[in-house]
């Protein structure tokens, strides 16, 4: 089944495309990896499918329901992480996770549940009872996107999951994703090539809001004629024009 | 229904939290206002009948809600630098359920700061522990919600580092515009009538009237009540308005 449909979606701000005319379809249970330059936009996508913003023309579908006009049933079914770190400082990591259960509609049996699933995915049980505001940048990015796992989505979108971490953050993360990808879609933007490379069922790459390509990593190496996906993706963005 | 009234619950929950875990903004709203009751008291009160604790205790209690301003303009605000609302936004909930989980964490704090000003008050003038007073509690979580409006209104459109400025022009406001560190029978009429039209003095003699007695009906009570709550709910309204555009802005 499809998880996302886009047809010509477009997002203007000031006569600026964030998103132009853009054509998209992910299976249920993908790994979808938008690639791009900073401002490409990778996240105006991401907004726009998760309802956060309303596109200016053309349809998108989330699991067959509209964006504009079924905005409710699509939250119901997504989750976001978004690239700022999205915590309650102030509570603690099992406060938050527990809020965030709670403002879904989970009863307490669920919550508990949650709290046991997502303290695992994430090993944030020797955490649990620290204030959000006392962990390090590595900790806090790791509980913002164990939140969006808290409403147990369908389709998870992850923008740029990993920025600011360390290698070794980094990596435990991958790690992490992996494992849930046989659980949900979820739909990744990074710019990150190794990321990318190490994760995707497919990619999709942006340059100033147009999708340049769609298709695996071996697509990518065929249409190149790179065999490195940081390779083929400066060919594709660079329209064939070498950079160095 | 039942779905809406538990996401509530749970954002004035977890406000509630937030808000107990700031030392500084509670010493700023219980802290601040009480030394200032006792001292201004101790000082003044033999000097003018300003600050007689039945005068100065009312004041007191509405100078103290204008700090609420400034405390849900900021937690607001640090919601929205954090990213932290933006997540919320995917959720279910409404945007009439964040004001309401706003405006209910911070009205324990206003009912609070009323009874204990109200109680300390009482410790100096016997008086005030009156039927009249409980009844100026009720009437101070009416102009409670101005200053908690204005919170929500500036945290909405203001970012972090910003909202301290703009919600200590509240703050002044009822400091200057109320008349409760000076009295008003001395100044200009052009200055009396811009104080009549504004929330601040009003609120303050709301409560400070009811405390000592009404003596005329119209112009003790139901004008500044009107005044208050027609602000109240200008202020509620813009800040709806502006918390929705910036849901929609994101």
């Amino acid at each position: 089944m499809t998880a996302i449909k886009t047809v010509d979606l477009t997002k203007k701000d000031n006569d600026l495309a964030a998103g132009d005319k853009l054509n998209l379809e992910i299976e249920e249970g993908e790994l979808f990896s938008l690639l791009g330059v900073n401002g490409a936009g990778k996240t105006t996508t991401i907004k726009m499918l998760s309802t956060l913003t309303a596109p200016t023309s053309g349809e998108a579908y989330v699991l067959g329901h509209d964006v504009k006009t079924e905005s409710d049933k699509v939250k119901e079914v997504i989750d976001v992480s978004m690239q700022e770190t999205a915590i309650a400082r102030k509570l603690t990591v099992e406060e938050n996770v527990e809020f965030y259960a709670a403002l879904s509609g989970q009863s307490k049996t669920e919550i508990e549940t949650t709290k046991e699933y997502v303290f695992e995915a994430f090993s944030l049980k020797e955490v649990a009872r620290r204030r959000a505001c006392t962990l390090s940048g590595g900790w806090q990015r790791k509980l913002s996107i164990a939140l969006a796992l808290v409403t147990k989505p369908k389709i998870l979108f992850l923008d740029e999951p990993t920025l600011g971490l360390d290698v070794i953050a980094r990596r435990e993360l991958w790690k992490t994703i992996r494992e849930l990808k046989s659980k949900m879609t979820i739909i990744l933007t990074t710019h990150y090539m190794e990321e990318a490379e190490a994760l995707s069922d497919r990619i999709g790459v942006m340059k100033d809001g147009k999708l340049l390509f769609v298709g695996t990593k071996e697509e990518m190496f065929n249409v190149s004629g790179k065999s490195s996906v940081e390779d083929a993706f400066i060919e594709i963005v660079s329209g064939g024009e070498a950079l160095v | 229904m039942y779905k809406s009234i538990n996401r509530v619950f749970v954002l004035t929950k977890r406000n509630i939290k937030e808000i107990l875990r700031d030392p500084l903004s509670l010493a700023f709203t219980v802290a601040l206002p009480l030394v200032m009751q006792i001292l201004f008291y101790l000082i003044f009160h033999n000097l003018t009948t300003q600050f007689e604790m039945r005068y100065l205790a009312p004041g007191i209690v509405v100078f103290s809600q204008s700090f609420l301003t400034l405390f849900t303009g900021l937690l607001i605000s640090v919601d929205r630098k954090t990213a932290f609302l933006t997540r919320l936004y995917v959720s279910s909930a409404k945007p009439h359920e964040f004001i309401s989980g706003y405006a209910l964490s911070v009205l324990p704090i206003a009912i609070f700061q009323s009874i204990l000003f109200f109680l300390v008050g009482g410790v100096f003038d016997a008086s005030l522990f009156s039927v009249k007073t409980l009844a100026a509690v009720g009437l101070s979580v009416i102009t409670s919600l101005f200053f908690i409006a204005a919170g929500i209104l500036f945290g909405s459109i203001c970012g972090e580092k910003s909202v301290g400025g703009i919600t200590s022009i509240v703050i002044t406001g009822q400091s200057v515009l109320s008349g409760m560190w000076f009295p008003l029978e001395g100044m200009g009429g052009g200055i009396i009538t811009f104080m009549n039209v504004l929330p601040f003095k009003n609120a303050t003699a709301l409560v400070k009237n009811t405390v000592n007695g009404i003596a005329d009906v119209a112009s003790d009570f139901l004008y500044p009540l009107i005044i208050v709550l027609l602000y109240t709910l200008i202020t509620f309204s813009a800040a709806i308005f502006a918390f929705k555009k910036k849901m929609k802005d994101n």
